[in-house]
């Protein structure tokens, strides 16, 4: 790389740095004020023993299956139904009508979280309680579809414009052999277009394990470990909003740095794997 | 075998898409039916006459007017902070930074972009305790951190948007003004910067719409639900996502619930509104500043 | 009658990352005359236009070696020197690409953009300067009533000759041509031709082309490059007596 040669330069490179240490800043906060819990107890014990602050155990064991559940249940929601509307945006629908439910999708990447978990909590909530015969109807599986139609647009997205990246020359070849349009899509901008659709489910899964306001909202946050998809969970992020009320020199307060720094560790895995697969299959090209 | 596989995937693409509009509307639909009818000038401003109001002659207590001035606020206060920083940042990234640099810091920034907001929010409340234990007992969650924690969130969405977009455009148009004898600076000034000032407005007013929306941060960072209007960036601040989340679990009635859909039609309809000026703004916005 | 040398290259490396692009070469080029390059695609003739105004420094992975000395104002110059800023050479030697690549912006705003780079915002000078330019190239009579337009609206043939005018307005000593009319129709590159002929007078013009009969009409000396390297010239002086 060149050395800066002049003051403007400088200046944008002071922003850049800038902007990369507060990612790097973010991380040492979070380390620093989870130190004494970690020092205390094993690592192990916290990740895979139970939340009691009676007993001195604040192990986030609950909340961290609670979160893998949900962000892998609402994956498994979202994943076949977003790649189905990618298939109507992207070839089947005809084109007024692909317009307009692209028009849609980017609508809906703009719908406030908190408004999706409002509407479901007096929407969903009750026809729950009604199904369960029981509880309150917050529960992982109310939740688990809400998160799903959260995550959806940010995967059709990035569905379409991979399919969108496939070559013309590619398809056209099927036109030309005179394949119908699903023809086109299974068989040609499919195989072309994967790497593409696993990084969007990647990002997809990221989005659900980052979300709070769904699980605050709809999962019912009981600190219990569950045994079943229709009992009441607290995730990562509902238990960092929730223990913040608490005393700032307490244990308690500081597990939810723990919880953070779980959290921040899981997106930086999750974007490096994202990165290997992109130079993986462009290499491989 | 094969015809059937092809046209079950059909079928089921189509429902898929038709599941989803329909979600989409069963909640549009459920928000506007409860809340469609609290929609008037007393749900912003109570009893209170709206002039007096906005000339902040009198408090509003039971309206969403606070709620509403606040969030503007905090727009307001995180991209003044982020929009700097970002487009500078971003412009290091696409026109001076190379090499194995270049991707250690996209790296930085990809992490940036996906750390869930809630522990954005946690390090701005980390650096509220830090603050507060070292300088001065005096400082508490405030408007200010969470417009700093704001910023936070949305800044490698400006530096992306602004990078990509300089980097997309044509390599012939990118050499045309060094060829004319156009110092580095004045090709990203007078050229690569105009032509790409739609998408980067774009990508602003999207960031827009995320602070407008976000709750996590701020309800870690010093939103609460009635302080009135913030004397300073010094003071807590009440902020329509955190109103939304407050009614949904401490409704006393009817009357604050319906007040609660109320202000879920108007966050919406302020997201929304970003999101479609952002998509007017990219056709019309490289005309207006050429031919000024 | 020989012309005094505009240009010369002694020793002339390049390279592209770890390619090498141009070997070795060493030539010597005339003031006021139309010097032709050719050469099949992917020869290494744009990389040679690139050098003479430094335009390499603009893609990542270039390096150069060898000497290159341009006669700016009278005076011998190293291209290569670092105390000639780039901008300062590229005002003197101007360029025009085979796209044309008009700014989005309007056509008076095109053909001014390059004096406003060299901060020169003088309202009447900048209005002259444009007038003149576009009259060389005959463009004035066409566009003199719609100078707002935006200058993508032109047809090929203009929006090449408005490049030209753009080029010309800063009045460079070298001109860089790279295959100024392989995107044009036969009418419009006859045009531009013509143009180039009466160009020569001010200018010294360096062309890539590949059309064979385009530089029996214009050129008065020929290179041919072939991978990287360039083959003895093979002199046509043509024209060389009528200047």
């Amino acid at each position: 790389m060149n050395r800066p040669h002049s003051l403007t330069e400088y200046i944008f490179l002071t922003a850049a740095v800038c902007s990369g240490l507060l990612t790097a800043a973010v991380f040492i906060f979070l380390l620093i004020f989870s130190l004494p819990l970690l020092e205390n107890g094993q690592l192990t014990d916290l990740l895979l023993s139970s939340w009691a602050p009676d007993k001195g155990m604040y192990g986030i064991y609950p909340m961290l299956m609670a979160s893998l559940t949900l962000a892998c249940l609402s994956l498994s929601i979202s994943f076949p139904i977003s790649l189905g509307c990618s298939f109507v945006i992207t070839a089947l629908a005809p084109a007024r009508l692909r317009r307009l439910l692209l028009s849609m999708v980017r609508l809906m990447t703009g719908i406030p979280t908190v408004v999706y978990s409002f509407a479901a909590l007096f929407l969903l909530v009750p026809l729950m309680r009604n199904i369960l015969g029981q509880g309150s109807g917050m529960c992982i599986l109310t939740a688990a579809p809400v998160l799903a139609l959260l995550i959806a647009p940010t995967m059709i997205i990035f569905f379409v414009n991979s399919f969108a990246n496939v070559p013309r020359s590619a398809t056209l070849a099927v036109d030309a052999l005179g394949g119908s349009e699903i023809q086109k899509l299974l068989y040609v901008m499919i195989p072309q277009a994967w790497p593409g659709i696993i990084n969007g489910v990647l990002l997809g899964f990221g989005r659900a394990m980052g979300d709070t306001m769904v699980s605050l909202m709809l999962a019912g946050n009981s600190v219990s470990p569950f045994n079943s998809l229709t009992q009441s969970a607290r995730s990562l992020t509902a238990h960092i909003a929730l223990v913040m009320a608490f005393d700032f020199d307490s244990m308690e307060f500081k597990s939810i740095f723990v919880c953070g720094l779980f959290l921040y560790i899981v997106t930086a895995l999750l974007m490096l794997l994202l990165r290997m697969t992109t130079l993986y299959f462009s290499g491989k090209r | 075998m094969r015809r059937f596989i092809e046209s079950s995937i059909t079928v089921f693409s189509w429902a898929a898409g038709l599941l989803l509009t329909l979600a989409l509307l069963t909640l549009v639909g459920y928000l506007l039916k409860k809340g469609g009818s609290t929609l008037d000038v007393s749900l912003i401003f109570g009893d209170t006459a709206p002039l007096d109001a906005l000339m902040l002659r009198r408090q509003v207590f039971d309206g969403l007017f606070p709620a509403i001035i606040g969030t503007l606020l905090l727009i307001t206060g995180s991209m003044l902070i982020a929009i700097p920083v970002g487009i500078a940042a971003g412009i290091y990234m696409a026109e001076y930074c190379s090499g194995r640099i270049k991707s250690f810091f996209s790296l930085l920034f990809d992490i940036l972009a996906g750390v869930p907001s809630i522990v954005v929010g946690l390090a701005g409340l980390s650096l509220t305790i830090f603050l507060h234990r070292y300088f001065s007992t005096q400082i508490t969650t405030s408007l200010l951190i969470s417009c700093l924690s704001l910023a936070l969130l949305v800044l490698p969405y400006l530096i992306r948007t602004t990078q990509t977009a300089l980097e997309s455009i044509d390599p012939l148009i990118r050499r045309t003004a060094p060829a004319l004898g156009a110092s580095r600076l004045q090709n990203i000034v007078r050229v690569l910067l105009p032509n790409s000032i739609s998408e980067i407005v774009g990508g602003i007013i999207l960031a827009t719409g995320r602070c407008a929306e976000d709750t996590a941060v701020i309800m870690l960072t010093g939103a609460v639900a009635s302080a009135g209007l913030p004397r300073s960036i010094f003071n807590q601040y009440e902020a329509l996502p955190f109103y939304i989340y407050y009614i949904s679990s401490q409704y006393t009635g009817p009357e604050e619930l319906a007040r609660g859909y109320g202000a879920a039609i108007l966050l919406i309809l302020i997201c929304a509104g970003l999101l479609l000026t952002a998509l007017w703004m990219q056709r019309r916005l490289t005309t207006l500043l050429l031919y000024r | 009658m020989e012309s005094p040398i505009k240009i010369s290259t002694q020793a002339l490396c390049f390279y592209y990352h770890q390619q090498q692009v141009l070997h070795d070469i060493s030539l010597q080029l005339p003031t006021n005359r139309i010097t032709a390059i050719t050469g099949p695609s992917g020869s290494g003739k744009s990389t040679f236009l690139m050098i003479l105004n430094r335009l390499w420094e603009e893609i990542e992975g270039c390096s150069i070696s060898g000497k290159v000395t341009v006669e700016l104002d009278g005076r011998l110059q190293d291209i290569n020197n670092k105390a000639l800023p780039a901008r300062v050479l590229r005002r003197k030697v101007g360029m025009v690409f085979q796209q044309p690549n008009p700014l989005p912006m309007s056509i008076f705003k095109n053909i001014s953009f390059p004096l406003r780079l060299a901060h020169i915002s003088d309202k009447n000078q900048t209005g002259h300067a444009v007038e003149n330019a576009l009259r060389q190239v005959h463009l004035w009579d066409e566009v003199k009533d719609r100078l707002n337009d935006d200058g993508r609206r032109l047809s090929g043939g203009q929006q090449q000759r408005l490049c030209l005018a753009r080029a010309l307005v800063l009045k460079p000593e070298v001109l860089l041509l790279d295959e100024p009319t392989s995107s044009l129709d036969p009418e419009a590159s006859a045009a531009i031709e013509e143009l180039l002929l009466a160009l020569k007078a001010q200018c010294t013009l360096i062309m890539v082309s590949h059309y064979q009969d385009q530089i029996q009409r214009i050129a008065d000396l020929r290179f041919e490059v072939r991978e990287g390297r360039f083959i003895s010239p093979h002199t046509e002086y043509k024209s060389a007596s009528d200047v």
